[in-house]
């Protein structure tokens, strides 16, 4: 594995280099106190040291609105829309971003792959960046590293002058080899950042805990203090759900399918024709979310469904943290089964030293 | 559905203002871009905004404003009568809107704030949506009413079919349109639990929700007032916010 030295000042003249290999789209400062993706016109605009933003990548993959296609009501016919994929450089992307990423690509190509979504990802080049974690990110406790490479064409790896730029694939080394400012890689002894956030148990355990949770209390306490906006799900860079809804124009000849993104903690999420609604109740629309990203699919993967950005705790108003959620089901968890199955013991000792 | 042959009568429709500034109505009128094909589905029989012709039945009745007398109350038994589709008009009529604010102070109070010395000339109610009165069928929410919701009830009922509900709050909207949050610049804002439709236009352009459009479905107003209480504000000064267009559930509501 190649590496190199980008100095601090060097990094508008990178991005317009990487603007000769395809659009170049980065974390750019969105209104007072955010950030976003975009796409790169001016190279002075891209920050490189920032917590989160507001939206992942995955925006790009799997768009907030969608037209699927246009119909005919007169001939009934249809016409898909076309899905453009042109060369795109993402630049600065954390690594539990790019994770999310690996992780809907599992979802949308298993059983029916999601044409619309794998077009999208083809022609892209990944370009990661460290970052300092800070109240909400707990990463490290799903497993991703901050310095985790997976996914990357290239790595940038702040210290206190620059970047150390890990060139991890062909593709890395094709769109670095002709900037002549990239200098040798110094001698940095590797850091390891630390996550303040953790989730308690290691996450492998956490279907278990959530197996004996069904029931918890813990559900409805939150549901109290919860207002089923859907923003922890719409911020997430691993929910995928959307909706599907089909518009007529005002002739009532031609019209459009539509798709928008949805989420388990709206209200009618469940409701299916007929009036049924299969989670009416607040408190399991909150136990679906966390079952969706601890249990269900983690039964099948082995992976957690959580890659740990704390978008959904940071932009929540009413300040739900997922990590306090999980934590208290485990220590539940510990009181309830581990204290009970190791009571016998207990009892032992207390009787042994009567 | 066969749109091949245009239907020989077209359906008739109406609309009709109470309590209200007429401002959906005008809104309406905004509409001119579209009012040539809307013409093309439907007669307007009654719109005393634009035209002053009357009819006996109409296929559908539009309604605007909220019920306040008891002599809207007898008028809006009576389109009910000859209505086969009643829909409400933007918040007066779907929740009372900022009339239901009189319902805060005793009746009578109000009634001699606003008629004097002549206030025995004018009998008066607690403002209330239409749907405390009749059986509405749709709604369509916004101070003015929103044009594309409209759009989308009259296209959905004119093709005979049922209008999808919204019910999800702004917070959507402003997440789809990848805001900042307004609590991030450390403001308060309701639309978490206001009804969406607007494209969360207000936090758009930097401006809080003020909650025009009314509540969700089952809105968690305890855990709004937490919200906003956590966020700076008095508990007294949350619930005015809350109440602004959402004082006609107040009896049962806050209390
Ligand atoms: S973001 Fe917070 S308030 Fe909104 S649905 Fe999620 S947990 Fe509930
Ligand atoms: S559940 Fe929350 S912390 Fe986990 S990936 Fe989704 S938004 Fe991030
Ligand atoms: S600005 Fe208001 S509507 Fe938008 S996400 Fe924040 S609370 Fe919700
Ligand atoms: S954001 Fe709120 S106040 Fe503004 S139009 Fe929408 S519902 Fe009304």
């Amino acid at each position: 594995m190649n590496k190199h030295n980008l100095l601090l000042q060097n990094i508008p003249d990178f991005v317009a280099h990487l603007q000769t290999y395809g659009e170049v789209h980065a974390p750019c400062q969105k209104g007072e106190n955010s950030f976003s993706f975009e796409q790169v016109t001016d190279p002075s605009r891209v920050v490189l040291d920032y917590a989160r933003t507001l939206q992942s990548i995955r925006k790009y993959f799997l768009p907030p609105t969608e037209r699927l296609l246009n119909f005919s009501l007169t001939d009934n016919t249809f016409t898909k829309v076309a899905i453009e994929n042109n060369h795109r450089i993402f630049l600065g992307v954390h690594s539990y971003d790019m994770k999310a990423v690996l992780k809907l690509d599992f979802n949308f190509s298993h059983r029916t792959p999601e044409i619309n979504y794998l077009k999208r990802r083809e022609n892209c080049t990944f370009i990661g960046v460290s970052y300092e974690p800070d109240d909400y990110h707990f990463s490290r406790s799903v497993g991703i590293t901050v310095e985790n490479t997976e996914g990357f064409d290239l790595f940038l790896d702040r210290h206190e002058n620059g970047y150390t730029v890990q060139v991890l694939t062909e593709r890395g080394t094709e769109i670095t080899k002709d900037f002549t400012a990239l200098g040798e890689a110094l001698e940095i002894p590797e850091i390891s950042r630390q996550f303040k956030n953790k989730i308690k148990f290691n996450y492998n355990r956490l279907p278990e805990v959530m197996e004996q949770s069904w029931n918890s209390p813990v559900w409805e306490e939150v549901a109290q203090r919860c207002v089923g906006c859907g923003t922890c799900n719409l911020v997430c860079p691993t929910c995928y759900c959307f909706n599907m809804v089909d518009n007529v124009d005002l002739k009532l000849t031609d019209g459009s399918r539509d798709r928008h993104w949805d989420g388990c903690l709206l209200s009618s999420f469940a409701a299916v024709a007929g009036g049924e609604n299969f989670r009416e109740k607040l408190a399991s629309r909150q136990r679906h979310r966390i079952y969706r990203k601890f249990k269900y699919i983690t039964d099948k993967t082995g992976d957690p469904w959580c890659v740990g950005c704390g978008r959904c705790t940071a932009y929540c108003t009413a300040g739900i943290s997922i990590v306090e959620i999980v934590n208290r089901l485990s220590d539940e968890f510990e009181q309830t089964h581990l204290r009970k199955s190791s009571a016998p013991v207990g009892q032992k000792i207390q009787g042994v030293s009567l | 559905m066969s749109t091949q042959t245009a239907p020989k009568t077209k359906p008739q429709i109406a609309f009709f203002d109470f309590t209200s500034c007429e401002g959906c109505q005008l809104n309406k009128l905004n509409l001119e871009n579209h009012l040539l094909e809307i013409l093309e589905h439907v007669d307007i029989v009654e719109f005393r905004e634009a035209m002053d012709d009357k009819a006996d039945a109409y296929d559908i009745a539009f309604i605007e404003g909220s019920i306040s007398t008891p002599s809207c109350v007898e008028r809006i038994h009576d389109i009910r009568r000859r209505a086969k589709i009643l829909v409400a008009l933007g918040s007066c009529a779907v929740t009372g809107g900022i009339n239901a604010m009189k319902n805060l102070q005793p009746i009578e109070d109000v009634r001699e704030t606003v008629y004097g010395k002549d206030k025995y000339l004018f009998p008066t109610l607690p403002a209330m949506p239409v749907s405390a009165i009749v059986k509405v069928d749709y709604e369509i929410h916004g101070c003015p009413m929103s044009i594309p919701e409209f759009l989308v009830v009259f296209k959905a009922l004119v093709m005979g079919k049922q209008p999808i509900k919204p019910d999800s709050p702004v917070c959507v909207e402003c997440k789809l349109r990848e805001n900042e949050c307004l609590y991030d610049r450390g403001m308060v804002c309701l639309g978490p639990i206001t009804l969406s439709g607007c494209d969360a236009i207000c936090p758009s352009f930097g401006q809080f929700c003020t909650g025009c459009r009314g509540l969700v479905p089952d809105a968690n107003k305890n855990a709004m007032l937490d919200i906003l209480t956590d966020h700076g504000l008095s508990l007294q000064e949350a619930e005015k916010r809350l109440l602004l267009f959402n004082s006609y559930k107040q009896p049962d509501t806050f209390k």
